[in-house]
């Protein structure tokens, strides 16, 4: 109990207040920041799921009730992460199959009568980097999702930098969760993997996007996408967001004198620099006062 | 009742050996040695299609989440007062790789006829070097003997098994390279699980919704339609195909109109995905009854509902 008070105390201090009935999450400086961490869909949902999005195969484990939510509640705008945005994402950019190592001795396998190959995306690949809602604050707490045509809800490229000095500070840390989105084990052929990791600062919020990818023996991507929002603004206030995709076959790394072992690749924070990057950009996004 | 090939007098280190496992305590080198040695020449005595008699529990994917394995014994009956047979994949991604197959191995030690341990693709060299349990061993041993040890004998694990001449239970699914059971018996099982081949098939193929046989967009692996499974339980005299290898929210998915099950039970796998866990009894009349199962209440394990704060950036 102890920790807990502490605990209080220091959002306290920071003027944040934690939400209400169980949920997790924080309001802090007008914004309510809120995660959801929920089981994987089942096969009802799910079999709706691709109804909707018009597949016949989707991540084996799709936590399509999770979500991370930032709300700014003056404005009503809300960037949210959640599953299905992000498989719509995948659906849309269409990748075209990768081959693994063991498909080059398939290859010379007498075909069975009537067989088809299936070419759908399953790495489950996703150029997603949030969604953006505006739901306007009304008096009973539910929110109700306005026209957008007031506001434009306009990412727009820019110069500034997410300022990293500023974020390895060891402020306190008021609020921390990480939320999967979804995930799949490419049938034992590595990992794909979509996580939003968030934390709250008394001066800040940070959070991270990240598809994480290892085809075994073939091929790893990682695209992040980090989002900032400094709370002293508040006569400008904006939110910075910075995409970085990286991608490198195991037959490049090895070449270079990397290991070409998969198990050398399990966790991609250790490994990220090994990645050349592919893209790389910088947007904001003005708030409205 | 049929008599076990091991003498009595030898019983007495071995049940203190599975009352040990039973508490999650690993067994040295030594003993996991020994254990393996009389493993193999009971394994090797098994068909790649092994007869089972019911009535006997059907279970999928454990995947080193002891605690939960201990809770299908709850829940399922003790062995050897219940007889089992589990469809593979003991090993990798959960903590307890080690104490879940040694104990597994150990029962089938014990009580040869009593359960049956089939083969599954995590069974091998290959894929526990990148998904957990060789790093396991390395861990909890020191060294990779223990490993080299099981892998060894995961090669002589049979491929299939058969309930009453009617429920035929394997890890993953058919082949085109199969079209009865004869075909299966007749193959050299003991090697490394290929990369290619029936053998191959056998632990890695998935059903679909899709009528015929599939290639995956990977390159490798199949996918079998109900048009393949009506014909493989028509040629072969079968009731239902029961297989494992793919994590269903309920426990257990029924598909190709009842002729395909998919078993599973690894509760929350992985520790996040919340799923529930069944076992498939059939009784001594060839009736079925899912079981469903939540986890094990947990001491010690990662709860990943409160995550630890990081300065990550």
């Amino acid at each position: 109990m102890e920790n807990g008070n502490e605990e209080e105390a220091t959002l306290k201090a920071a003027g944040a207040e934690p939400l209400p009935e169980g949920r997790r999450g924080v309001r802090i400086h007008g914004w309510e920041i809120e995660s959801r961490n929920r089981s994987i869909l089942n096969s009802l949902t799910y079999e709706q799921w691709e109804q909707k999005i018009q597949t016949s195969h989707l991540p084996e484990m799709v936590f399509g009730e999770s979500s991370l939510v930032l709300w700014h509640l003056k404005s009503g705008i809300k960037i949210h992460f959640n599953a299905f945005d992000a498989l719509v994402g995948w659906k849309k950019e269409g990748l075209p199959p990768v081959e693994v190592p063991a498909a080059a001795q398939w290859k010379f396998r007498s075909k069975p009568f009537q067989q088809v190959i299936l070419d759908y995306d399953y790495t489950f690949t996703t150029p997603y980097c949030g969604s953006e809602t505006i739901e306007k604050n009304t008096e009973h707490g539910k929110g109700n999702i306005s026209d957008q045509g007031s506001w434009s809800s306009q990412w727009e490229d820019c110069e500034e930098k997410i300022d990293i000095v500023a974020l390895a500070s060891k402020e306190p840390i008021l609020f921390y969760d990480e939320v999967v989105l979804y995930e799949d084990e490419l049938a034992d052929n590595g990992v794909s993997l979509l996580t939003v990791k968030v934390r709250v600062m008394p001066s800040c919020w940070f959070l991270l996007l990240r598809f994480w990818l290892r085809v075994d023996g073939v091929l790893m991507r990682l695209r992040d996408t980090r989002m900032y929002c400094a709370f002293e603004n508040n006569t400008n206030p904006f939110i910075l967001r910075e995409s970085c995709w990286r991608e490198a076959t195991f037959q490049s790394l090895s070449a270079k004198g990397f290991p070409s072992d998969s198990a050398a690749y399990s966790d991609p924070n250790l490994i990220s620099q090994r990645l050349p990057v592919v893209m790389q950009k910088t947007q904001k996004l003005k708030l409205p006062r | 009742m049929s008599v076990d090939p091991v003498p009595s007098n030898s019983h007495g280190h071995l049940d203190e050996q599975i009352s040990q496992l039973m508490q999650c305590k690993p067994l040295s080198e030594q003993e996991v040695r020994a254990l393996c040695d009389k493993a193999k020449e009971i394994l090797m005595e098994e068909s790649n299609v092994q007869p089972v008699k019911s009535p006997v529990t059907i279970c999928g994917d454990i995947h080193g989440q002891f605690h939960d394995l201990a809770e299908l014994f709850r829940i399922g009956g003790k062995c050897p007062d219940t007889n089992y047979l589990f469809m593979g994949d003991y090993v990798d991604r959960g903590y307890y790789s080690v104490e879940t197959v040694t104990l597994l191995v150990a029962l089938k030690v014990r009580y040869p006829q009593r359960i049956t341990i089939l083969r599954g693709n995590h069974e091998s060299r290959q894929i526990t070097q990148v998904y957990g349990f060789y790093d396991e061993c390395l861990r909890k041993y020191g060294n990779a003997n223990v490993w080299k040890t099981f892998t060894d004998l995961f090669d002589y694990f049979p491929l299939t098994a058969l309930v009453e001449s009617e429920i035929f239970c394997l890890h993953g699914g058919l082949s085109p390279s199969i079209e009865t059971l004869d075909n299966i018996r007749n193959f050299d099982r003991v090697q490394e699980v290929p990369h290619e081949g029936p053998m191959c098939d056998l632990l890695w193929s998935d059903p679909d919704d899709r009528c015929g046989w599939g290639i995956s967009p990977r390159g490798a692996g199949y996918t079998f339609g109900q048009d393949i499974s009506e014909q493989f339980n028509h040629t072969n005299n079968l009731k239902l195909i029961a297989r494992a290898h793919q994590l269903v929210m309920e426990g257990f998915n029924w598909g190709h109109e009842q002729k395909v099950v998919t078993i599973f039970s690894a509760p929350n796998y992985c520790y996040r995905c919340g799923n529930m866990a069944s076992i498939l009894e059939v009784d001594d009349c060839r009736g079925h009854t899912f079981i469903q199962f939540e986890p094990a209440p947990r001491r010690g394990e990662p709860d990943v509902t409160r995550r630890t704060p990081d300065y990550f950036l």
